[in-house]
C-alpha cells in the first residue's frame, strides 16, 4: 500500500454523479429501517475520485419483519460487501457494466445509517477489504434519519494509513497503540463529497418544479383557485429544514449515546477482567519462582543439579490482552454524536430565535 | 384518456383472452427520478464509435400493482445494441444476464418493459417492443411499457410511455409491427428523494454543475434566506395594492388573511417560558453530549498513555494498592480489586487506568 501512494495522489474530494446519489437514496430509503449496502463503480482523476454508478448488494429477502429478522437482515447486509458471493456479484455487475460503457472500476462502497450510528466493525472490515486492494476507495455513508430532516447527508469515508498498517497487523493492545501514537480519531477520514451533474441532466433537472420564470403571473380569481393549484415549491432550497420539530431527533441521539456508554462501560469491564487477571496470573508466577528457587537454594545445597528457573512460561499462560479498537471505534461513535447534536443545537436554536422574534415582536 | 382506452379494448390481444384487459393496462407509470437520471446517464455514455445509432435502449425494471393498473419504474439498466438502417441487434444474453443480477438485488421488482432515448418509434421499435412483451423474454401477460425519452441538445427533455397491441397484415409480418399506444406517466418524488434532489438541484443552479453537499446550517441559511425573499415579495405586492398602484385580488387577499389567522394566541409570558425552557432543553443536551465526549476521549487517552514518573515499574506493587484505594476513595460506585489492575512489571510498566465511565452525566 505504501508503494502504491508514491505514484497515486491520495484522494482530496469525492464527486459524486446525482445518479449514484438518487440511487443510494433509493436503496437506502426502501430498505429503511435494515441497513443497506452496496457497491460504487468510478475513476480516480488526480486525487479527485469521481463516482460515476452504483449498485445494491442482494439481500436476503425478509419479508416479515418481526425484531428478530430485521436484525438478521441487518448485520446480513453489513456484512454483505465482503461476503464471498456478493464478491462475485459485483464482479459480474461490474464486468456486465463495462459493456454499456460505465466506468469498470470499483471505487469502494456504500451504506445506509441512522442518525450517524455506522462506525462499528463491521464499517471497519468493509472499507479494510475494500481499501487493502486499492487505496482509491471510499465508504459513501447516506444517514436516512437525518436527510429526512431537509438537508441530504451523504458523507464518504475511508481509513487512515496508519490505521490501515496497524489493522493489517491486527493487533490493538496497548503497547502497540503506544507505539503507533494511533488515536481513535486517526481511524477514519472524512472526504469532501461533492455532487456532480451531467449537461443533459441539468437541463432536465431545470425543467422540473423551478420558479415561474416571469415575475407576472395571472392574479387568481378566488380562493379555489389557489387551493386546487398550489405553488409548485423547488426541491431547492428546501423547506423542510424549517421544521420545528427537533425533539425526536435528539431524543433519538440520546439513545445512542446511551448505547455507546453501555458499550464503553463493558469494554471497561472486559480491561479491568482483564488486569484483575493478569495480576492473578502473575502473583501465581511470582509464588511460583520463589518456591523453585527455594527448592533450587535447597537443592544446591544437597550438591543436586538446579531445576530450571525459566518453566513458568510453559506452565502458566498469560492471558490475552483484549482488542482496544471496539473501545477506539466507540470512542469515534460518541464524537461524532457529539458533533451532531451541535449541529442540531445549532440550526434549533437559530430556528427558535426566529420562532420567538416573530411571536414577540420587540 | 378515454380514447386511449377505448383504442386498447379494440386491440386487445388475442392471445390471452382471459385476462381483463381494460384492467389490465397500465393507466398510469409512475417513473421514479433515478430511473430517468439512469436513462439520462446512459444515453450521455452512448458508444459512437461502432453503431450508427442515435439512440441507446436499455429495460425498465420496477413494482407492478396488483391489478396490473399502475406500474412503477424503479431502475433500469443499460442493454448494448446496434442498429442501423437495414437490421437492429439486441444483445439478449446480456439483457438475460442483467435481468438476472438486478433482480438478485431486489426480487420484489419484475422487468417492466424497455427504454430508448428518442422519441421516433419506428419498426425496429415495433420488433423490440415484440421482444420485451413476448411471453418467453417479455412481461406477458402484462403489456410492456416503452418509454421515450427525447435526448435531443438544445430541446427539452421529454418523457412518453407507450403500450401496444399487436397490429399486422398478416401473421408473418406480426414480430416486426405493433401499435403504440401513448399511456399517461407521471415522475414520482418521494419525501426521501426530496433532500436529494434539493442538493442535486443545488448543483444545476451553478455553472460549474457541481456543489458539495451542504451541512445543516447552510442549508437553513439558504432557506432562511429564501423565505425572507418570498416574504419580502409579498410584503412588497400589499403595499403597491394599499399604495393604489396595482389592483388587488380578493382571492389573494383571502388568502393572506387565512394564512395570519393560523398565527397562534399566545401570552407573551408563555411564548418567553416556553422558549426558554425549549432552548435549554436543547443546550443541555448539547453540554451533556459534549461531556461526554470529553470523558470518553480522556478515557481513551488514559488507557493508552505511558504514565511514567508517576508509577514506577519497581514499586508498581505499591502504587497499584495504593491506587486502589485511592480511587476507590473517591466514592463513585468504585469496586474492589480495581486496584490491582495495571500491573504490567512484565510488560515494561505501561501503567493504564480507566476514568470512571462517565455514565451519570448520561441520564
Amino acid at each position: 500500500m505504501a508503494e502504491l501512494q508514491k505514484d497515486v495522489p491520495p484522494i482530496k474530494s469525492v464527486q459524486v454523479e446525482s445518479l449514484v446519489v438518487m440511487k443510494i437514496v433509493k436503496h437506502c430509503s426502501s430498505t429503511f429501517p435494515t441497513a443497506a449496502t452496496g457497491s460504487i463503480v468510478g475513476m480516480d482523476n488526480n486525487g479527485l475520485l469521481e463516482i460515476t454508478n452504483a449498485f445494491p448488494f442482494p439481500t436476503a429477502d425478509v419479508s416479515n419483519t418481526d425484531g428478530h429478522q430485521t436484525t438478521d437482515a441487518s448485520s446480513l447486509a453489513a456484512a454483505a460487501p465482503r461476503a464471498k458471493a456478493n464478491i462475485a456479484y459485483q464482479k459480474e455487475m461490474i464486468k456486465h457494466l463495462k459493456e454499456v460503457n460505465v466506468d469498470a472500476n470499483n471505487v469502494g462502497w456504500y451504506t445506509s445509517a441512522t442518525m450517524g450510528n455506522f462506525i462499528n466493525l463491521n464499517f471497519i472490515e468493509n472499507q479494510y477489504h475494500y481499501q487493502r486492494d486499492n487505496d482509491q476507495t471510499v465508504a459513501l455513508v447516506h444517514d436516512v434519519s437525518r436527510s429526512s430532516q431537509g438537508a441530504l447527508s451523504l458523507r464518504a469515508f475511508k481509513l487512515s494509513k496508519e490505521f490501515m498498517l496497524v489493522y493489517k497487523e491486527g493487533k490493538f493492545t496497548t503497547e502497540s497503540l503506544q507505539k503507533s501514537k494511533l488515536s481513535f480519531r486517526d481511524i477514519i477520514v472524512e472526504v469532501p463529497v461533492i455532487v456532480h451533474n451531467s449537461h443533459l441532466l441539468t437541463s432536465f433537472l431545470h425543467q422540473i418544479p423551478a420558479p415561474p420564470e416571469s415575475a407576472e403571473i395571472p392574479i387568481p380569481t378566488s380562493l379555489e383557485d389557489i387551493q386546487r393549484d398550489p405553488a409548485q415549491l423547488p426541491a431547492h432550497p428546501s423547506f423542510d429544514i424549517l421544521d420545528l420539530s427537533i425533539d425526536p431527533f435528539l431524543e433519538k441521539t440520546c439513545d445512542l449515546l446511551l448505547e455507546s456508554i453501555e458499550s464503553h462501560y463493558s469494554d471497561l469491564n472486559n480491561h479491568q477482567y482483564y488486569q484483575r487477571q493478569l495480576t492473578r496470573e502473575q502473583f501465581k508466577i511470582t509464588q511460583w519462582q520463589t518456591k523453585r528457587k527455594a527448592e533450587n537454594a535447597a537443592r544446591l545445597a544437597a550438591k543436586q543439579q538446579p531445576l530450571p528457573e525459566d518453566e513458568w512460561q510453559r506452565l502458566f499462560k498469560l492471558p490475552q490482552e483484549p482488542s482496544r479498537l471496539e473501545g477506539m471505534l466507540n470512542a469515534r461513535q460518541v464524537d461524532q454524536y457529539s458533533k451532531q447534536v451541535d449541529s442540531f443545537t445549532a440550526t434549533i436554536t437559530a430556528k427558535m430565535f426566529a420562532v420567538r422574534g416573530n411571536l414577540l415582536p420587540e | 384518456m378515454a380514447v386511449e382506452k377505448e383504442h386498447f379494448v379494440h386491440l386487445a390481444r388475442p392471445l390471452a383472452p382471459t385476462m381483463g384487459f381494460a384492467s389490465s393496462a397500465p393507466l398510469t407509470v409512475n417513473i421514479q427520478p433515478q430511473a430517468v437520471f439512469s436513462v439520462i446517464d446512459h444515453a450521455v455514455r452512448r458508444d459512437t464509435r461502432d453503431t450508427q445509432s442515435t439512440r441507446v435502449i436499455g429495460a425498465l425494471v420496477g413494482t407492478r400493482s396488483e391489478d396490473g393498473s399502475e406500474v412503477e419504474v424503479r431502475s433500469t439498466f443499460a442493454i448494448p445494441h446496434t442498429e442501423n438502417e437495414d437490421q437492429v441487434e439486441v444483445d439478449v444474453e446480456y439483457q438475460k444476464n442483467m435481468l438476472a443480477l438486478t433482480l438478485k438485488a431486489s426480487p420484489r421488482e419484475t422487468l417492466l418493459g424497455w427504454y430508448t432515448t428518442s422519441h421516433e418509434l419506428n419498426s425496429f421499435s415495433a420488433l423490440i417492443q415484440n421482444f420485451f412483451a413476448s411471453p418467453e423474454t417479455g412481461t406477458f401477460p402484462h403489456p410492456a411499457v416503452h418509454m421515450t425519452l427525447s435526448t435531443e441538445p438544445g430541446a427539452p427533455l421529454e418523457t412518453k410511455t407507450y403500450i401496444s397491441a399487436p397490429v399486422a397484415v398478416s401473421a408473418d409480418r406480426a414480430a416486426e409491427s405493433c401499435l403504440f399506444i401513448e399511456v399517461p406517466h407521471k415522475l414520482l418524488f418521494s419525501d426521501a428523494e426530496r433532500s436529494a434532489l434539493g442538493t442535486v438541484g443545488a448543483a444545476a443552479d451553478l455553472e460549474s454543475r457541481a456543489a458539495p453537499v451542504a451541512t445543516d446550517i447552510e442549508t437553513l441559511t439558504a432557506s432562511l434566506e429564501n423565505v425572507s425573499g418570498l416574504l419580502e415579495r409579498v410584503s412588497a405586492f400589499v403595499g403597491e395594492v394599499l399604495d393604489e398602484e396595482r389592483h388587488g385580488s380578493h382571492a389573494l387577499g383571502q388568502y393572506l388573511m387565512n394564512a395570519l389567522s393560523l398565527a397562534p394566541k399566545v401570552s407573551s409570558t408563555q411564548v418567553e417560558a416556553d422558549f426558554n425552557n425549549h432552548v435549554q432543553d436543547v443546550l443541555m443536551v448539547s453540554y451533556l453530549a459534549n461531556t461526554i465526549r470529553t470523558q470518553i476521549d480522556l478515557a481513551q487517552k488514559l488507557a493508552t498513555s505511558q504514565l511514567i514518573g508517576f508509577d514506577k515499574p519497581a514499586d508498581g506493587d505499591k502504587k497499584d494498592g495504593e491506587d486502589g484505594g485511592r480511587q476507590d476513595g473517591r466514592g463513585r460506585g468504585g469496586r474492589g480489586g480495581r486496584g490491582g489492575r495495571g500491573r504490567g512489571g512484565g510488560r515494561g510498566g505501561g501503567q493504564q487506568r480507566e476514568p470512571r465511565e462517565p455514565r451519570e452525566n448520561g441520564e
